[in-house]
């Protein structure tokens, strides 16, 4: 399965990469905004993505209504620091398959990847 | 002005407990916080880099989280496995900020929003808080013998 990591900080992507290191993922991309991963979409066309919210030039919510017109298929999780209820309802409704609160756990980022690749 | 200082008092403590959070769970290793203090004086509480975040919505102002680099190459290398750059110890300072004022919309609800991080490094040119009309508090933290400041200016809009 082909990921794609999206989050403006560099820390959270390499984080996400390392502890999904000996996943049967491979990771054929980062981004560090949402116009950043539409371009990746479509060029590295990735199976699953961890999706930031608050990043520049677009947020993830857009990203994941312009990915999910591109691709409906494509399993997308949310990694955000925005731990209000709302924010993850709204990433469900657009069609987010999992949402993960920062500070990440590695257990917890486990689980939810887990339950993304629907392995268990 | 009284009325806000009250508020703020009451937020202060969301960004306490979001940064202990912050550190307890991507550490294990706790944080601890002084008493706050309000900011009297335009002496900056700021230190070698910073991670800032702008507020809006049901609130107006800033938060901010100062430390030095090694603080945050600490961080880094605790969360990545990897050296810090100079860069990387900036980069973290950002995230920090950005995951200390992301969690208090728990408390503070959806209207509660935040901009993505601005970084820097020392004192910029223009860099001026804006006491005049935000209370500033300043929670002084210290996180394995690292001092550092997380600095909060806001008011209900």
């Amino acid at each position: 399965m082909k990921l794609l990591i999206v989050d403006d900080s560099s820390a959270m992507r390499k984080t996400i990469e390392r502890h999904l290191n000996g996943y049967d993922l491979d990771i054929v991309g980062t981004a560090n905004n949402g116009k950043e991963a539409l371009e990746m979409l479509k060029t590295k066309n990735p199976d699953a993505v961890t999706l930031d919210i608050t990043m520049p030039e677009m947020d993830g919510i857009t990203c994941l209504e312009n990915m999910k017109k591109i691709k409906p298929e494509i399993k997308v999780m949310i990694i955000t620091a925005l731990s209000d209820k709302h924010t993850g309802l709204v990433a469900i409704d657009k069609g987010a398959r999992g949402f993960l609160f920062k500070p990440v756990d590695p257990t917890d980022l486990a689980k939810a990847f887990d339950k993304l690749l629907e392995r268990n | 002005m009284e009325k806000q200082i009250a508020e703020i008092e009451g937020a202060c403590q969301y960004f306490i407990d979001s940064t202990n959070n912050y550190f307890s769970h991507t550490t294990k290793v706790d944080s601890k916080t002084s008493v706050p203090y309000l900011k009297t004086t335009d002496n900056l509480a700021l230190k070698e880099y910073t991670g800032m975040i702008g507020i809006s919505g049901n609130h107006k102002g800033f938060v901010y989280i100062s430390g030095n680099q090694d603080l945050f190459s600490e961080l880094w290398k605790l969360v990545t496995d990897t050296e810090a750059t100079s860069d990387d110890a900036l980069d973290m300072a950002g995230e920090v900020s950005n995951v200390i004022a992301g969690n208090v919309r728990e408390k503070l609800g959806k209207d509660f929003m935040i901009s993505i991080p601005m970084v820097f490094k020392g004192k910029p040119d223009r860099f001026r808080i804006q006491n005049d009309d935000l209370p500033v508090y300043v929670i002084p933290i210290e996180w394995r013998g690292h001092e550092a400041f997380v600095v909060v200016g806001i008011s209900e809009n």
